[in-house]
């Protein structure tokens, strides 16, 4: 056991005292910190709103931004910076800086003056008074401080990437409820050609009234249907405007019309767990853990003797007793409680190794897994695009060329053309699902993925 | 081929494609197979030896020649699975015989002794029997019954006496539902001993059969029962049926047997016919009676005979009007009076290609729009004043005078004398008088049904 003497204690403190010194604000509230981490895993900056400037420069992003239909990856990037309830994650960022610098500082010496009058008797006290449990204490404290000041970066950072990865959701949800509203109308088209046409039917005399009751039931539904698909397309577009921090003018930004197509081909990495072990924050928050509590059990083996907390209840310095000198007194504990906390410290670190192993573990399978299900997404969408869909195509064409024979009539013809959207109302859920599955991937493995090379530049790059 | 096949004519560039059907071992002992690859009306069989007749003209068919073995007939039927072209455009995965479905005429003389090995080159067994025959009973080709069935790869023989002149036919009596739902059918005449006994100028053929083929696809529906799509002569639907040309004031018989699954009044136009036969035989002269529609019901023959006195093409149909038409959704409802205005662009934003049709009536107005593989417009043809709206059992019979003997080829459109054809009023007249309640309910103007229509908006289609 190492047990420090005063002397060593104070030479030790000397020395820390220079270096504690130098901790000091860095001027962005330490977003410069975890920036590059979110940028790395969204593709977009993340920045704290400070001053009027920064404000007028957000607001000059978002009217360039919003002039056009809202892609993806723009969404991503206004949500970083004009999501509020991230803003004020950010400066939590800046509070853990704060409590960092405050560590890292000593207190200030107190000068102490009394002035007794007793007994005719005048006595002068001059205390200097120096706090020296925060002086033993400041390493400590800085260090945790500086822990607890990596850990809120990595939750920040984190918190930064989540709401990327809702946002990119939101975005495809809200795009592929207007493509199925778009869907629906047309559905409802179709069935309304059928009703109106009924309807004229039995002007004609050629139609009984369950037949027209038929068709304009039809329509009927399908009208409830659209309505139905418009109020979800506004459930799924206001979800995506409360991540984007959107309200008034700004609120009636424009989505594009379709989701994204398809890639030429899927993602193939090879290495999907390796991946999500390194670029996992969570991962890395809880290897960072680990390493906390390694240098806490080690802090607390080398001070085991030394009841930090007591020392820190020993706030008084008695100067009156001795003007001219100052002594230090330790408690040194003759039972076994530095021992005990030791064992403590033993077991929180144990933990904190098994929660690590268990994440890494979870986020390896969470890899494979959203691997597979982007893959399947990916093959699901695809044979919609090359195989459903122009089977529906070419059914319609057959049925066209029946309606022309006349061997099926309009309303077959109608009743197919309803058919045939439902197949590519179809498509754009499989597409929708793969681009959440490739959402889902990047969440899985720690952040934004490299573009994939879009079908139309496929064929100059091979 | 035989000296008889080498002599044999045909119409419309129709060709036999040769012999060969059996191993040159059974050559010896079987007669010569031939077989017929053209749908063409095959010119009358003289026949080459035996006792004479006057032949009959099978309509888009042929006769089977035959050889003579020790004063008896033999012919050879081979049944198998043939592809006949029902119309230019659409061909039919069928069985038949010896190239064709329906098969070969059989033409033989009241009196012959006949022998008729039947090689069976089907998948599946089958037998012949040869209907309305009087023959020894184990000769009557009812499998199971009188004979047990023909397996694929084996000939049989049937051998009998033609007993009595008249008009007959041959079709399997093995899993004939699906069998002749194939095509399985042939045509037979017993001529009479002297052939001036019911001697006429020209003496048509045909059996009448329906098929149920998906537009799209070739091979027939053997289950369907009653909704067939295609009504035809001899497997032909007009106006790929050839005309019926006769000479002016020849003397004309026609017969058809009925093997489809319904009755098909058959009806001529500008003659009066009488039933002259059945499969019974002939009938009496004194029970005979003036007609211009005969009903041929299932399973029956009828010989009707007249003088072609009257100049013209003349049609000669079923008067059952679906039986005119050809594949037609049977489901598809009347659009007549129903006014399309607006809805029309509607379906036409979510159907590119949609044309309104039906709406003043069932003429498409000579559109000629896409149809799917391997069908046949439901109402074809073009005469010499427009769209004929014809299909199925439908053909025409050509009266021409100063036609020469044995000539049956296509005459062309009648050139009518001046002012024998009905014509167009162009005077003053008075608004035409309407029924009342007519228009009751339906938008203006709607209601003009016309027929062969002016195509408004339809050209290019
Ligand atoms: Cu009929």
């Amino acid at each position: 056991m190492n047990i420090k003497s005063p002397l060593r204690l104070t030479a030790a403190t000397a020395v820390l005292l220079a270096l504690t010194g130098c901790a000091s604000f860095s001027g962005d509230a330490g977003m410069g910190a975890i920036d590059p981490l979110v940028q790395a895993r969204t593709g977009a900056p993340a920045r704290t709103l400070k001053t009027e400037a920064d404000r007028r420069a957000l607001d000059e992003l978002l009217q360039a931004r919003l002039a056009q239909p809202l892609s993806a990856d723009g969404a991503v990037e206004i949500a970083l910076l004009n999501n509020r309830t991230l803003q004020a994650s950010y400066w939590e960022l800046g509070i853990a800086e704060a409590d960092l610098v405050q560590a890292g500082r000593l207190q200030n010496p107190a000068f102490g003056y009394q002035h007794m009058r007793g007994g005719g008797d005048v006595s002068i006290e001059r205390t200097l008074t120096f706090n020296l449990v925060s002086l033993i204490t400041a390493p400590l404290a800085s260090r945790i401080e500086g822990r607890q000041f990596e850990q809120t970066r990595q939750q920040v950072a984190a918190e930064a990437v989540q709401v990327a990865a809702d946002t990119r959701r939101a975005w495809v949800e809200a795009v592929a409820a207007t493509q199925a509203v778009e869907y629906a109308r047309q559905v409802a088209g179709a069935a309304e050609a059928s009703a109106e046409l009924g309807q004229r039917m039995r002007q004609a005399g050629n139609w009984s009234a369950y037949d027209q009751a038929r068709e304009q039931a039809f329509y009927a539904e399908a009208m409830a249907d659209v309505a139905r698909a418009t109020q979800a397309a506004t459930a799924a577009r206001e979800h995506l405007t409360r991540l984007l921090g959107l309200w008034g003018t700004q609120a009636q930004y424009r989505l594009p019309e379709r989701l994204p197509e398809l890639p030429a081909a899927p993602r193939d990495i090879a290495d999907v767990e390796q991946r999500a072990v390194r670029e996992r924050l969570d991962v890395q928050a809880a290897n960072l853990a680990t390493q906390r509590t390694a240098s806490a059990l080690g802090l607390s083996r080398a001070t085991r003797f030394v009841n930090v907390l007591e020392l820190g209840a020993v706030r008084e310095s008695d100067g009156g007793a001795k003007a001219r000198g100052y002594e230090v007194t330790l408690e040194i504990p003759l039972f076994d409680w530095g021992g005990a906390r030791t064992a403590r410290a033993e077991a929180v670190y144990m933990q904190a190794v098994n929660r690590l192993a268990a994440t890494a573990t979870d986020a390896r399978s969470a890899a494979r897994e959203s691997y597979q299900a982007y893959r399947s997404a990916y093959d699901v969408a695809r044979h919609y695009r090359d195989v459903v869909i122009p089977l529906r195509k070419k059914l319609s064409d057959e049925t066209l060329l029946r309606y022309n024979g006349m061997l099926l009539s309009t309303f077959e013809l109608l009743a197919d053309a309803r058919e045939q959207r439902s197949a590519v109302n179809a498509y754009v859920g499989a597409l929708k699902d793969f681009w959440l599955a490739e959402s889902s991937l990047e969440t899985a493995l720690g952040g934004r993925l490299p573009a994939v090379v879009p079908p139309s530049q496929q064929g100059a790059t091979q | 081929m035989t000296d008889s096949m080498k002599r044999r004519s045909f119409l419309q560039g129709a060709a036999l494609l040769g012999a060969g059907m059996v191993s040159k071992a059974g050559a010896a002992t079987l007669p010569e197979a031939p077989v017929q690859g053209s749908a063409a009306t095959a010119a009358p069989l003289v026949p080459p030896n035996g006792r004479p007749y006057n032949p009959v003209v099978t309509l888009n068919g042929w006769s089977l020649p035959w050889r003579m073995k020790d004063g008896v007939k033999e012919f050879h039927l081979v049944a198998e699975p043939v592809v006949r072209e029902l119309a230019p455009g659409m061909h039919a995965n069928l069985w038949g015989y010896n190239g064709q479905s329906p098969g070969p005429t059989i033409e033989v003389v009241e009196g012959d002794r006949v022998r008729i090995f039947v090689t069976n080159k089907l998948p599946e067994h089958t037998s012949v029997h040869w209907h309305g025959q009087i023959l020894p009973n184990g000769m009557d080709g009812v499998s199971g019954v009188t004979q047990p069935s023909i397996q694929p790869g084996k000939t049989f023989v049937y051998e009998f006496v033609a007993k009595h002149a008249g008009t007959f036919m041959y079709h399997p009596h093995a899993d004939e539902m699906a069998q002749m739902a194939m095509g399985m059918m042939g045509f037979w005449v017993t001529h009479p001993k002297d052939p001036r006994q019911h001697a006429v100028d020209r003496d048509f053929v045909f059996l009448l059969s329906a098929y149920d083929i998906e537009p799209g696809s070739y091979t027939p529906k053997v289950n369907t029962m009653l909704d067939f799509n295609l009504w035809t002569f001899n497997s032909r639907v007009f106006p790929a049926i050839d005309p019926m040309v006769v000479r002016q004031g020849e003397r004309v018989r026609i017969r058809a047997g009925n093997l489809t699954m319904t009755n098909h009044p058959l009806h001529v136009h500008g003659h009066t016919f009488e039933v002259t036969g059945t499969d019974g035989g002939w009938v009496r002269p004194s029970a005979r009676w003036p007609e211009v529609t005969t009903d041929v019901a299932v399973g029956q023959m009828r010989a009707i005979e007249f003088v072609a006195d009257n100049p013209g093409d003349w049609a000669f149909h079923c008067h059952k009007s679906h039986h005119t038409m050809n594949a037609m959704g049977h489901d598809v409802p009347t659009l007549i009076g129903v006014d399309h205005r607006g809805v029309a662009e509607k379906i036409n934003k979510l159907v590119p290609g949609y044309m309104v049709m039906g709406e003043k009536g069932g003429a498409m107005g000579g559109m000629r729009m896409p149809l799917p593989e391997n069908t046949l417009p439901m109402m074809t043809g073009t005469g010499q004043f427009g769209e004929i709206e014809m299909g199925g059992m439908f053909t025409l019979l050509k009266v021409r005078e100063g036609l020469a003997r044995g000539d049956y080829r296509d005459p062309g459109h009648y050139r009518h004398p001046k002012g024998t054809v009905a014509y167009e009023w162009t005077g003053e007249a008075p608004p035409a008088p309407s029924a009342p309640g007519g228009k009751a309910g339906r938008a203006d103007g709607a209601l003009d049904v016309r027929r062969g229509g002016a195509s408004t908006g339809h050209e290019g289609h």
